[in-house]
């Protein structure tokens, strides 16, 4: 009886590297009611973390069969390498892959492996690999194409996008409510969240709006820049862009913006460092020296730069430099926090917008673990948390008929706190009304401050397991 | 400190034990005996005080190891002080420190008693003091968290404090899974064991009660003579059991999950069963013509070493007749108790074998003093911590137990009871030697020694630390902060 874990209880996973990407998916997953071992090398560290968390810890490496035995990978669902060695957790995942064919996935960095992704995930048997600053460059590159916003989210394969932003003062949606905006600025869009005063509302037609409300909305792409014209916002894309430190991140970031036809500068402290760059982005300027120099920033024109992304890696310089930017320029600037855990004095700050690579990476695992929990026919394609994890917006593929296809979404007895946001219907984005009904084959994005849906039936208010 | 926790999880254990509470009441209605009604009163009251300190939960629900030592040993308080009051109220023990007495010595599977004449209680009365052994054997701290998720991996903390063994390990990730799966094992070999005893011819009832007592490594039988006049089957089952109970538990998940290489492997078992062998051929050549035939010796001698090892204290005959040497035997298994991780007291046999490696590195460190070199144990090398706080334990074990006899001596019995009986007491085990011998029992001990026995029970219980915690005046500090007139 006691023998067999119900599968109701969870997946058994195995995280191996408990670094902040580690802990994070820890804290994640074991919220969600996984049952999770953890490895690492480090007895301290396990230690620290299995008294935080309900979970088991193993110190040992590994990639070893004997520690991954000692974890249980025989009857584990899933492997997740994420220690701070590309090729350490490639074998980690190979060594578990062989051993009981659970689904593995690794966190691979380096641009070395990151062209070569696909042809490793297939030949290795991954189940995904992880980039994290692949994906905050990916992020930060959103947002400069569209300067304005504060953030961007892609969604069915970038098809549809959820941007926020900020209503500054006297801006004409100051006072309006929602169901009036649109006779002004059409139909292609939909504002799904708005914070006001720390708080976070799924709003309805009646809700009116104010100067400082963070909004977020969803729209088809290009929809996008076309919504923040037509409220008087215009927002075109950045025409040049400063980098500090040249990582693995800012590689990522200034090969997508020179692909988009965006001058780059970068500016790195190590000479050597600065010439493999100089090598691998030859479009780039490189210059050596301090980024943390206000005289040099001065000197390479940081008063006139559209846009400032400090990725070095310590937050606390990121910080620094943010503030200094936003004091000497009126550059758009994106601050990259990796580790430091103090959300709350961060978004006093006021620092615009801010890039957590790690929660990006989390999110994408547990939309991953969310498809293997939930039932067949339906599966979450992608998850982003917003307003520090109060929202939670999810895209839903949906396989086959139930109990929410085919009824008009006015009919559905839907969750409070809840909004479909869009329906993805053949590669076309439709932003729905109450007439429009989920169809079998359709992705379907929903926006909710509840947590833990699985299945697009944890919609309904009815059907709630 | 987050008392509103502590409190909370307080009010739990008081509902556990409503619900604990009613098995006796059950028995009550099989036998028709009235004492039933004071139990469902305390069950009830012990409902609604559980209730009124659980109606808010709390909000920060993150407690640290302060709050678990804290919360486990006030669980465990507040569990024999409400435990107590049927045998007060149905006047089966008239006197509140006696029956308090009784019910830490059930709850911490001690096994003394202060009743002189056992088979005078109630069935109901039997019930209650056998089931709080099977109870405190496994803990009910655990027990609660085999059924509720109180704040996720704090949990830990408590599982921490209140499982014996130098150093906690979980079965499976999840604390609930791991808990439940311990108490499942330990119902499962408790179950088996009534079986055999009713197979064995033994009365359904006492049956029960036995197995009870032995489960939790406990020692409360139903009859004056303890198991003296049991029958030999019945008494090599218990033994066999006994010796089961005190196994770390882990071995059997390890055996249930077919790992049985790991099983074999597991240090502490091996010399815990290779202490049994040799402590029973000992005290076998020294009692081998006292009893007339090799075999009923050879049962004497293996029940007494069970019983004194694993702390549960049953008796089959007076041993404190015995020759001085086998009875020094029994008095040093006394201190060497179980294996941790198993339901019985004393140091535990894994940090004697720790003690006996540090003091073999440092006998190696006087012949290569700069040597580098680990302690190994289950073939993994000790982290210094684990070893440390192993040498800080027994050295605080050392210094209670001597100041407990010290407190004793003011009594004025001959040194042997003294010492004997506050081994038997902060070891869990119960009876000693001489006037605490198996024949006798601690009535006449004055209400001073009571107090000091009922905190070396829960002190051994708790593995020390938890009970000097509570004491500490920075415990206190941080308990009831200055500044605040009133605290909540």
């Amino acid at each position: 009886m006691f023998l067999k874990q119900d599968d109701k209880s969870g997946l058994r996973i195995i995280i191996v590297g408990c670094g902040k990407v580690g802990n994070t998916i820890t804290e994640q997953l074991c919220k969600e009611g996984h049952d999770i071992t953890i490895i690492d090398k480090n007895a301290s560290t396990v230690q620290a973390i299995s008294n935080l968390y309900d979970i088991m810890g193993i110190v040992g490496n590994g990639a070893s069969y004997s520690v991954q035995d000692d974890a249980g990978i025989h009857n584990a669902d899933l492997l997740i390498a994420v220690t701070g060695s590309d090729e350490l957790n490639l074998l980690c995942c190979t060594i578990a892959k062989q051993v009981s064919g659970c689904a593995t996935i690794a966190r691979v960095r380096t641009p070395d492996y990151s062209k070569e992704v696909n042809y490793l995930r297939e030949k290795l048997g991954l189940a995904m690999i992880i980039n994290p600053e692949m994906e905050a460059a990916k992020e930060a590159a959103r947002i400069l194409y569209m300067p304005n916003a504060l953030e961007v989210n892609a969604f069915a394969h970038g098809q549809a996008e959820m941007i926020k932003f900020k209503i500054p003062e006297g801006n004409m949606l100051v006072g309006k409510m929602l169901h009036n905006i649109a006779r002004t600025t059409g139909h292609d869009f939909l504002i799904c969240a708005i914070e006001r005063d720390k708080e976070v509302f799924i709003p309805s037609g009646g809700f009116r709006l104010e100067a400082g409300d963070i909004v977020s909305f969803v729209a088809p792409r290009a929809e996008g820049r076309r919504f923040f014209k037509e409220i008087g916002i215009p927002s075109n894309q950045v025409r040049n862009c400063m980098i500090i430190g040249g990582g693995k991140a800012a590689y990522y970031l200034a090969a997508r913006l020179i692909r988009a036809g965006i001058d780059v500068k970068i500016i790195e402290n190590d000479k050597s460092h600065c010439e493999e760059l100089s090598i691998m982005l030859p479009k780039a300027i490189i210059i050596h020296g301090d980024g943390t120099d206000a005289d040099l920033l001065k000197e390479e024109g940081l008063e006139s730069v559209e846009a400032f992304v400090p990725l070095t890696g310590i937050d606390e310089e990121n910080i620094m430099l943010t503030l200094h930017a936003r004091k000497v320029s009126k550059a758009k600037v994106i601050t990259k926090i990796n580790r430091i855990n103090f959300t709350d004095a961060i978004s006093s700050l006021d620092l615009g917008s801010v890039i957590y690579p790690r929660f990006i990476t989390t999110e994408a695992i547990i939309a991953y673990v969310r498809a293997r929990k939930a039932s067949i026919g339906s599966n979450v394609e992608t998850l982003y948390h917003m307003f520090d994890s109060k929202v939670e917006a999810i895209e839903f593929r949906v396989g086959s008929e139930s109990e929410v296809t085919n009824i008009p979404l006015k009919d559905l007895p839907l969750h409070n706190h809840l909004l479909i946001s869009f329906i993805n219907r053949n590669g076309k984005i439709i932003i729905p009304g109450g007439l429009d009904c989920i169809m079998p084959g359709d992705t379907v994005m929903i926006v909710t401050t509840h947590s833990g849906f699985k299945d697009i039936r944890d919609i309904l208010r009815t059907k709630r397991h | 400190m987050n008392n509103t926790m502590i409190r909370f999880i307080l009010g739990q254990i008081l509902r556990v034990e409503a619900a604990l509470l009613l098995l006796p009441c059950v028995t009550s209605l099989i036998y028709r005996e009235a004492q039933g009604q004071m139990y469902l009163f305390v069950a009830a009251l012990c409902l609604v005080s559980g209730l009124l300190m659980t109606t808010r939960k709390p909000k920060n629900t993150v407690f640290y190891l302060k709050e678990g030592c804290v919360a486990t040993a006030l669980s465990w308080i507040f569990l024999s002080l409400f435990g107590c009051l049927p045998f007060v109220l149905t006047g089966e023990i008239p006197s509140f420190t006696d029956a308090l007495f009784e019910t830490v010595s059930g709850f911490t599977t001690t096994g003394t008693s202060i009743l002189p004449d056992i088979e005078a209680l109630s069935h109901t009365s039997l019930m209650w003091r056998s089931f709080t052994h099977w109870i405190g054997g496994m803990g009910v701290l655990v027990f609660l968290l085999a059924i509720v998720s109180l704040s996720g991996g704090s949990d830990m903390n408590l599982m921490r404090a209140e499982s014996p063994g130098p150093s906690v390990e979980k079965l499976v990730p999840k604390i609930r899974s791991s808990a439940a799966i311990l108490y499942g094992i330990y119902f499962a070999m408790t179950i088996l064991e009534m079986i055999l005893l009713a197979c064995g011819g033994m009365p359904i009832f006492e049956s029960i009660m036995l197995a009870f007592g032995t489960a939790g490594t406990g020692g409360f039988a139903i009859k004056n003579d303890s198991l003296a006049s049991a029958t030999a089957y019945q008494q090599w089952v218990i033994t066999i059991f006994m010796i089961l109970f005190g196994v770390n538990f882990n071995a059997y998940y390890l055996i249930l999950f077919r790992k049985f290489k790991k099983a074999i492997r597991m240090e502490e078992v091996r010399y815990y069963l290779m202490i049994i062998t040799v402590s029973i051929l000992i005290v076998f050549l020294h009692i081998r013509n006292i009893y007339g035939s090799i075999g009923i010796s050879l049962r004497h001698a293996a029940f007494q070493v069970a019983s004194i090892i694993t702390t549960t204290g049953f008796v089959t005959t007076d041993f404190d007749a015995w020759h001085e040497n086998a009875k020094a035997v029994l008095l040093l298994l006394m201190f060497i108790g179980a294996c941790a991780g198993s339901t019985g007291g004393g140091i535990k046999v894994s940090r004697i074998v720790l003690l006996f490696k540090s003091l073999f590195k440092e006998l190696y460190n006087y012949i290569h003093p700069k040597n580098v070199r680990a302690i190994w144990f289950d073939k993994r090398p000790m982290e210094k911590s684990v070893v440390r706080s192993t040498l800080v334990y027994f050295m605080t074990f050392m210094l209670l137990f001597f100041v407990s006899v010290f407190a004793i001596t003011f009594e004025g019995y001959d040194f042997m009871t003294s010492f004997s009986s506050v081994a038997a007491t902060i070891n869990n085990i119960g009876p000693g030697m001489s006037l605490a011998g198996p024949t006798e029992n601690f009535a006449y001990f004055s209400v001073f020694s009571k107090y000091v026995f009922m905190f070396d029970m829960l002190v051994g219980r708790l593995e020390l630390f938890p009970m000097l915690i509570l004491l500490y005046p920075g415990t206190w500090k941080e308990l009831f902060p200055k500044g605040r007139s009133n605290p909540r």
